[in-house]
């Protein structure tokens, strides 16, 4: 393939994958999944109950493996009945975003019924508000990643079928976003009552916030909130991903020799140096910044 | 009728590779700094979400790359490699995204509680630990250990993907590689849940006093994977 067009389709990947990041842990946040819901679990329990919907189908990997799967698969059967690719994958991700609708659902009514003991009621408003929201980011995600995984397996030539790379991707698009713009949810928005600046101690737990800038908080309000910083670093974080461990093997051609293969090799290695340093940099910067949150003992003692 | 010894005999080789792999994924887990939901609030060290969803999005973007390199050279160590590398850059991007968050989202230093200094930098780690917490975010010794996870994860599961596509069939190619992919996937799902029951939620890294508990996990790995390659061999080499 010509570089020019192999580092066209690879921008285009990165592109798509950097929305289909956002999209997911937006969607993670409307619909509270993952690590940070077990907060929003434990808050009826130490008598907080709350207006935020409650969906932990399961870890963030599998619920989007599931859905790209469901996609890839479903556009997989159309493309092979000669439907255009763009309506393919567009049913797909519909047909994905359905099923994502109709766990969403029964999580939520799930989880709160079992929490009747704890007076946390079941708000039919939060169901009817947050579902089409959550399908609608989870159609996002879903189309995203299909156009990634199909242009892997048609332009870029990938031996992997469809909706096993749709499958793969939807693993680390959730383990990404499980693992970056939730911390920004759970650690931060989830306990605005608290001092800015430190983790949540262990005392504070299942006391989240409640209140909304107006009104009663719902998962909405925790988007919108997400949607400045959590959401947009998930989605560099999938592009960044997607893009440079494409890069690396487009750039430095395997086909022309196993040498340039090893080329490759290199660079990503380089890659990742350097990445350890800038962790180190901001490591260096965020201690000098920020201080010690306790005094040394043995150095107190000195100074009485 | 399937001439089960024939096969496994004529394929002894990678049945003991695909075994290796499942066990270096098994033991490469035990590297990545994961701080499951107690991570997520910033209330452990690590990246805030499960074991085996981490290693196994790292683990499996190099099988992504692995499968590109396979496509077009047979030089085993280079397939490996790549896919040792895909999965480096799948950990190291998130890790440091997740120290974005950390710092800039949540504001707080990273931080380890399970050691007074940080064995590479040598930096006091106790007194940047905030109140009510077991550490946060990601010192540099946990994201070199995550990168050294990363590296073998992919490495193991390249070494599966390749055994797989290596043994003797009559498979026309895209069937073999949907069938070696899956199998792939499957064997390093296995070994990825495997050494989660070891480590119990949250490990900081090779300097973290669970990771000593690693050979429990590699035994029971090398045996469970040992089911599984020689299943997938017969599947494979049976058809």
């Amino acid at each position: 393939m010509e570089p020019l067009t192999g580092m066209g389709v690879l921008a285009l990947m990165g592109a798509a994958a950097t929305i289909a990041g956002a999209s997911e842990d937006l969607e993670s946040d409307v619909g509270s999944q993952s690590n940070p819901n077990s907060q929003v679990q434990l808050a009826p329990q130490m008598m907080y109950p709350h207006r935020i919907h409650s969906k932990a189908v399961s870890g963030e990997p599998p619920s989007n493996a599931l859905m790209c799967a469901i996609g890839g698969t479903t556009a997989s059967v159309l493309i092979t009945t000669g439907a255009s690719a763009a309506l393919a994958l567009a049913i797909g991700a519909i047909v994905a975003a359905a099923i994502h609708g109709t766990y969403s659902a029964t999580a939520y009514m799930g989880r709160s019924a079992s929490q009747k003991r704890f007076k946390q009621p079941v708000y039919l408003d939060v169901m009817r508000s947050h579902i089409p929201v959550i399908m609608g980011y989870a159609f996002i995600t879903t189309f995203c990643i299909l156009v990634v995984s199909y242009l892997m397996a048609t332009v870029l030539a990938h031996p992997f079928p469809l909706p096993l790379l749709a499958f793969i991707w939807g693993i680390t698009v959730g383990a990404i976003g499980s693992s970056t713009g939730d911390v920004h949810y759970g650690a931060e928005r989830q306990f605005q009552n608290v001092e800015y600046g430190s983790g949540l101690n262990a005392a504070n737990s299942g006391n989240i916030v409640r209140k909304a800038e107006s009104g009663l908080r719902n998962g909405i309000d925790n988007s919108w909130f997400c949607a400045k910083f959590g959401g947009p670093v998930t989605g560099l974080a999938f592009g960044m991903t997607v893009f440079l461990s494409g890069w690396i093997t487009t750039v430095f051609d395997a086909t022309k020799g196993d040498a340039i293969g090893w080329v490759s090799v290199i660079a990503g290695i380089i890659i990742v140096l350097i990445l350890i340093l800038w962790n180190r940099n901001m490591e260096v910067a965020a201690r000098a910044a920020y201080g010690t949150y306790k005094e040394d003992e043995a150095e107190a003692e000195v100074a009485a | 009728m399937i001439d089960v010894a024939g096969i496994l005999m004529q394929n002894i080789l990678y049945v003991i590779l695909i075994t290796l792999g499942g066990v270096l994924i098994s033991w490469s887990v035990h590297f990545v700094p994961v701080g499951g939901a107690p991570a997520a609030m910033a209330q452990a060290t690590g990246i805030g979400t499960g074991t085996v969803q981490l290693a196994a999005g790292a683990g499996l973007t190099g099988l992504v790359t692995a499968g590109a390199m396979m496509q077009i050279t047979n030089n085993a160590a280079l397939v490996i490699a790549s896919g040792a590398a895909g999965a480096m850059i799948m950990i190291a991007v998130t890790m440091i995204v997740g120290t974005w968050v950390y710092i800039y989202g949540v504001g707080c230093p990273p931080a380890s509680a399970k050691v007074k200094y940080d064995p590479i930098t040598k930096d006091r780690q106790d007194l940047y630990v905030s109140q009510g917490t077991e550490g946060h975010g990601l010192p540099t010794v946990s994201y070199v250990s995550g990168v050294i996870g990363g590296a073998l994860g992919g490495i193991g599961g390249s070494v599966v993907y390749y055994s797989l596509m290596s043994v003797t069939n009559q498979l026309a190619l895209a069937d073999l590689v949907g069938m070696a992919s899956v199998f792939a996937v499957g064997i390093f799902f296995v070994n990825a849940v495997i050494p989660s029951y070891n480590i119990g939620g949250t490990i900081e890294g090779f300097h973290d006093p669970k990771f000593k508990r690693f050979p429990k996990a590699v035994v029971a790995s090398l045996v469970a994977t040992l089911f599984c390659a020689l299943i997938s061999v017969l599947a494979i080499g049976g058809l």
